[in-house]
């Protein structure tokens, strides 16, 4: 029985790294008592199999895993017992069952929406000047790689949509996962190097509000029926 | 005020910002109400290092069980994150309520090892606490230390307000109620310290103050209060002690990451050399209807999926067997695994662990500590060859690969002969696992043997406590013997950086002067020498120099009759029980554990009116005197 997960990762652990998040929704599972699947082998563990990881720093809004149970349990029930064993910084939004079929998440999302607070040197226009970054008949970054030379792509493909959506707060739909990720480090840099008004801002400023699946020109959620069920 | 929510955006710039958010599973977060007392809880390392010990948290969960009570928790920031507070002032802060050190009205230390000392220096330093008592008036946290190294407080003396001497369960709540009053009164820090000098187990360093002739310790002299020594305390009965159960879980990794057990406290097999063994005097067990219940609990409280049974030998434990069958059986449907540290070198001990690790196999450690019958008899370890080569059969023909040998260099009366007799046994353990690898038709990796080295430093309060300590060309030596022996496929040799060794055996048997050694050391920029690539020999070689002492001094065997600077500290056992074992020693004669009823006079159980408590027996010692 598959289940999958949409939760927040809000402030108070926006600095605990990919692994360590794994190890505390396993742990919260525990202590809710719920009949979750093992994987076989030496080393039995609970699988969680979550979406593109989110960087060290940031919080996300709308975060998504699957688990495999034994037995079914309410919603209801799964919700409210899995956010009293969880620290009140991971919070569980909604679940839904999903056919054990289902595709990965890994799979499916590829796009991601992030919100980043602004730094600006003096006053501009906002909109004017976000209109004209996303004009550029390209958009040229460098992607920092570990271990490996520095790499330069084009970030214009990869970006959907830009919009401000309040003061200095700025929404970017982009190319997420393994078919094409623009990191928002990159974003952040690339506009600071195209206007001189514009400050570098740091990994905190930034939100991850939404996690999309990008079907032609359209966007669903990981929820979404069409998605699940295809 | 509060510092945290102004350093947790700058996080971002240091490694692993998790040290230092808090907000775990389990943490207790009080309102700051004025009729609490607060108690910032540091341990002097990083956080990894510092929630892995029992110790903090059993504290932690004690005082905040008491209502009028706030305990939280402080560890020394990295390298990273120090500069960074420097830089934008900020002042050290309690991870819990995000307040700064100087809110608190006890600032409390657990001391675990030597090397960390420095560190904690830094931590007051950055708290913006002057690190010298004589500059602390009352507006000040009480600055209190405890822990496996406080009975020989000496070379921290001048940077405490007082010591706690024995298990924090015993008196700490009446020490923090007795000083909240105190407070509340107004009374001025000297009238505090001298009211709080009454209860049992405190230290007041101040008070006493150490005589020297001709640059030698000669005593210490009682100028203030109304004790002469200060005794040890110590739980009668653990299993109706508090165990913490609603314990903290990490989001960091940290290097034990698992639910505790303490099965047992205490540990009667008399090794020589061994501090804990003294220290930790008498054995006392839970029972193990008690201990499955709290294996319950904890584990429903914290989710963690591995129990570590721990205690200073957990082989020990009367009914360890049945403990861990019960346990085992428990636990196999909820995929939660048992770990067993600390194991006898037996074959008992590998049959526990056999029972407890039905999935990954990968390394045992054993503990012969000498390399031959004759060295092993001066030290009262009671392992014979024959136990060892067993034990690890055993293990062979059970599946495990790897084998961790430890054992000691500098040990007294050492020879070649017994550097000689590590590299056989290392080499005989290896050649039993590759015969038994060879002749089996189970999967098998490679056997491997490490071999791990450290130097022996001797201790206060052991019976080793005259005997002189290793120069660094004897260490060095010895080391170069076993490095170009103990070579060949299978076999890995670990060693200890000789002077840290030599560094921290001056410190063990320090006296007060050494403060001012150690405050030099920590001002030339030394904050974490415990992690080697951060320890600078030089500075504490030019320290020393610089005040005028000679390493070697402090390095001596020193002689029956000399005073030493830890003496006005009553562990409990009698100078003459560990002056009798040191002469046994020498003679090569074996002391037996107590636990098989024979009493040896340490007389810890008369001196302090305590028992050995072993589970499920009705009757401890018999005592002959």
């Amino acid at each position: 029985m598959k289940i999958r997960i949409e939760f927040s990762k809000l402030d108070g652990v926006k600095y605990i790294s990919h692994l360590e998040l794994m190890d505390t929704i396993r742990r919260g599972l525990r202590r809710a008592n719920f009949p979750v699947s093992y994987s076989k082998g030496y080393n039995p563990h609970i699988q969680l199999s979550l979406g593109q990881p989110l960087a060290v720093g940031m919080v996300g809004m709308a975060e998504y895993f699957d688990l495999d149970l034994e037995k079914k349990i309410e919603i209801d029930k799964f919700i409210s017992g899995l956010n009293q064993s969880l620290p009140p910084s991971i919070c569980i939004n909604k679940a839904r069952y999903v056919p054990d079929d289902v595709k990965s998440l890994q799979a499916v999302v590829n796009t991601a929406v992030y919100l980043i607070k602004m730094d600006f040197k003096k006053n501009i226009d906002e909109e004017r000047t976000l209109n004209g970054f996303v004009n550029f008949p390209e958009i040229r970054v460098v992607r920092r790689r570990r271990n490996k030379k520095d790499r330069i792509y084009d970030l214009k493909p990869m970006l959907y949509n830009a919009s401000v959506r309040d003061d200095n707060i700025w929404e970017f739909t982009v190319s997420t996962g393994s078919s094409g990720n623009v990191r928002p480090s990159e974003i952040i840099k690339a506009l600071s190097e195209r206007y001189d008004e514009i400050n570098e801002v740091p990994l905190v400023n930034v939100i991850r509000e939404e996690m999309l699946v990008k079907k032609g020109n359209k966007f669903y959620k990981p929820f979404d029926d069409s998605i699940v069920r295809s | 005020m509060k510092v945290k929510e102004k350093i947790e955006n700058l996080l971002y710039k240091v490694s692993n910002p998790e040290r230092y958010i808090g907000n775990e599973w389990n943490q207790i977060k009080k309102d700051w109400e004025s009729h609490r007392i607060k108690m910032a809880l540091a341990f002097p390392d990083v956080y990894e290092i510092g929630m892995s010990h029992l110790g903090l948290r059993l504290i932690y969960q004690l005082i905040n069980e008491e209502e009028d009570m706030i305990c939280e928790r402080c560890f020394a920031p990295w390298f990273d994150l120090e500069e960074l507070m420097r830089e934008k002032n900020y002042s050290l802060y309690a991870l819990e309520s995000g307040r700064e050190i100087k809110d608190f009205d006890v600032f409390a230390f657990t001391l675990q090892y030597e090397m960390s000392y420095t560190a904690i220096l830094n931590m007051l330093d950055l708290a913006e606490i002057p690190i010298m008592a004589e500059e602390r008036d009352e507006s000040y946290p009480l600055i209190i230390g405890g822990g496996a190294t406080v009975y020989n407080p000496e070379p921290l003396a001048p940077f405490f307000d007082l010591f706690y001497i024995g298990e924090a369960e015993v008196g700490l709540i009446d020490l923090l109620r007795k000083y909240k009053i105190l407070k509340k009164e107004s009374r001025s820090r000297s009238k505090i310290l001298e009211e709080l000098s009454e209860i049992p187990g405190v230290y007041v360093p101040s008070f006493f103050q150490p005589v020297y002739n001709n640059g030698q310790f000669t005593g210490i002299k009682k100028v203030r209060g109304n004790k002469e020594t200060v005794n040890r305390q110590i739980v009668k009965n653990l299993d109706k002690s508090f165990y913490p159960v609603e314990m903290i879980v990490p989001y960091k990794d940290i290097v034990h990451n698992r639910a505790y057990l303490e099965i047992a406290r205490g540990c009667t097999h008399g090794c020589r050399f061994c501090a804990a063994g003294m220290s930790y005097r008498p054995v006392r067990e839970r029972s193990k209807e008690n201990l499955v219940e709290l294996a319950d609990e904890i584990l429903q409280s914290t989710g963690y999926e591995e129990i570590s049974l721990t205690s200073l030998s957990t082989a020990d434990h009367s009914e360890i067997e049945e403990l861990v069958k019960i346990l085992a059986e428990r636990y196999q449907q909820k995929n939660i695994s048992i770990s067993l540290p600390s194991l006898r070198v037996d074959e008992f001990s590998v049959e526990l662990a056999r029972e407890v690790q039905r999935v990954r196999k990968t390394g045992l450690t054993f503990a012969p500590e000498a390399g031959t019958q004759r060295l092993r008899d001066v030290i009262n370890k009671g392992v014979k060859e024959e136990n060892l080569y067993t034990a690890v059969r055993a293990a062979f023909n059970a599946g495990w690969h790897r084998i961790k040998l430890y054992f000691m260099i500098g040990l007294p009366t050492e020879t070649e002969a017994d550097l000689a007799g590590i590299v056989n046994m290392a080499k005989k353990v290896l050649k039993i696992g590759k015969d038994i690898r060879k002749n089996t038709d189970k999967k098998m990796k490679p056997i491997e043997v490490q071999v791990s080295v450290g130097t022996f430093v001797p201790k206060a309060f052991t019976p080793f406590q005259w005997v002189r300590m290793n120069d660094k060309m004897e260490i060095e030596k010895k080391q170069d013997y076993l490095r170009r022996n103990l070579r060949g496929r299978g076999l890995k040799f670990s060693w200890n950086d000789p002077e840290l060794s030599l560094i921290e055996g001056l410190i063990a048997r320090g006296d007060r002067r050494l403060a001012s050694v150690i405050k030099e050391v920590w001002k030339q920029g030394s904050r974490f020498d415990g992690w080697s690539q951060h320890f600078k020999a030089k500075r504490w070689f030019e320290a020393l120099e610089d005040k005028g002492y000679d390493l070697n001094d402090y390095l001596r065997e020193r002689d029956y009759i000399e005073k030493l600077p830890w003496q006005h500290i009553n562990m409990g056992i009698d100078l003459e029980f560990l002056q009798k074992e040191c002469e046994k020693a020498y003679k090569r004669e074996l002391t037996e554990d107590c636990r098989q009823g024979k009493c040896h006079g340490c007389n810890i159980c008369f001196n302090f009116d305590v028992d050995l408590v072993l589970a499920g027996k009705e009757e401890g010692i018999i005592h002959e005197n």
